[in-house]
């Protein structure tokens, strides 16, 4: 149930500037509509990008877990873990953020770099196995900086949504039906106003013409 | 238009071309709120391959998509056609171009987003 718009001077001048309100608010609603309607839509195709990713990343902890079970087996636990603190992986990280509809989202874009060359033939107790297992692993580290930055988003969008729904469904239900209200209530109040004013003329005309037929 | 004004605060100043964006060690512009927005660099040379030297100078970022509150429906401005090359390879249909606009729909308007996620921006219009 609407609640009524409290009107100090139900005036004409008031009544102009709750319609001024009204025509403002169904438009501003129409905006908010939309608004949410592309945060919903970038909102659903996070969250398929989501679960692809994270389903890709399932795949790529499994492989580099296999793989590092086949180089455990094969070199042993000490030359393996020796070569995995060695291991290096140059990297740089763009940390920013992107704007979508007006929400600011996180944004990542990893860079691989070259492994520098001493690093490459210093390598004496290598083998295929273990370089499998290090390339399993950093696979995994670019998918992780990207899930990290799709779960951060969904987070965002989801938080926007909600405050753009609340926005959407307090114009839609509590102030545009008051103004609906207040407006109705007002134009019948100059109606009655009206018929008022027309009933009294008609009673003044009847005493004069009472009055005219007295004096004759 | 003062809605408008505040809804589209996070629209850029100034575009930049693709060429320039592509010069740059880190691609981005600054927004109207005070903002930054970043552009990821595959999606930079994915534009970049899809288009010839000329219009990658002539070519704006990012592509702002118009939403209008009136019509409801989505259109990207083209002044020279640039953009609905673009819009023809990445949605891999034919795109017509007509009073310097190509007009999507919802569908693509899902696809163009999934693809060149910090290449496009909403601009909400009357």
């Amino acid at each position: 149930m609407a609640v009524k718009i409290q009107v100090t001077r139900p005036t004409k001048m008031e009544l102009a500037r709750l319609k001024r309100r009204h025509k403002l608010a169904a438009r501003i609603q129409k905006i908010v509509k939309d608004r949410l309607s592309l945060l919903v839509m970038e909102f659903l195709q996070t969250v398929q990008e989501c679960a692809a990713v994270r389903e890709q990343l399932q795949s790529e902890f499994d492989q580099a877990y296999r793989a590092f079970c086949v180089a455990w087996g094969y070199h042993g636990k000490v030359p393996l873990e020796k070569e995995m603190s060695l291991a290096e992986m140059p990297f740089t990280v763009s940390a920013g953020t992107r704007n979508v509809a007006g929400v600011k989202l996180p944004f990542f874009d990893i860079e691989k770099g070259e492994a520098s060359a001493a690093r490459v033939q210093n390598r004496l107790d290598g083998s295929s196995v273990l370089d499998q297992s290090i390339e399993r692993s950093k696979k995994c580290l670019e998918t992780i900086v990207h899930l990290t930055e799709l779960q951060n988003s969904l987070d965002l969008l989801g938080t926007e949504i909600n405050k753009v729904k609340r926005i959407n469904n307090a114009l839609e239900f509590i102030v545009i039906p008051a103004l609906d209200v207040t407006i109705r209530y007002l134009n019948m109040k100059f109606e009655e106003r009206d018929r008022e004013e027309t009933a009294r003329l008609k009673y003044v005309k009847q005493l004069l013409e009472k009055k005219e037929a007295i004096a004759y | 238009m003062e809605e408008f004004r505040a809804i589209n605060a996070h629209i850029p100043r100034r575009r930049k071309s693709l060429a320039e964006l592509l010069n740059e060690e880190e691609p981005k512009i600054a927004c109207g709120d005070g903002s930054e927005h970043f552009f990821r660099k595959k999606e930079l040379a994915l534009l970049a391959g899809m288009l010839e030297e000329e219009e990658r100078e002539e070519l704006l970022l990012p592509i702002l998509i118009e939403v209008s509150s009136e019509g409801g429906g989505y259109t990207v401005p083209s002044p020279r056609g640039i953009e609905a090359k673009l819009l023809s390879k990445v949605l891999d249909m034919e795109m017509s171009w007509s009073m310097n606009k190509v007009v999507i729909f919802r569908p693509h308007l899902f696809l163009l987003r999934r693809v060149l996620k910090t290449c496009t921006q909403y601009v909400f219009t009357p």
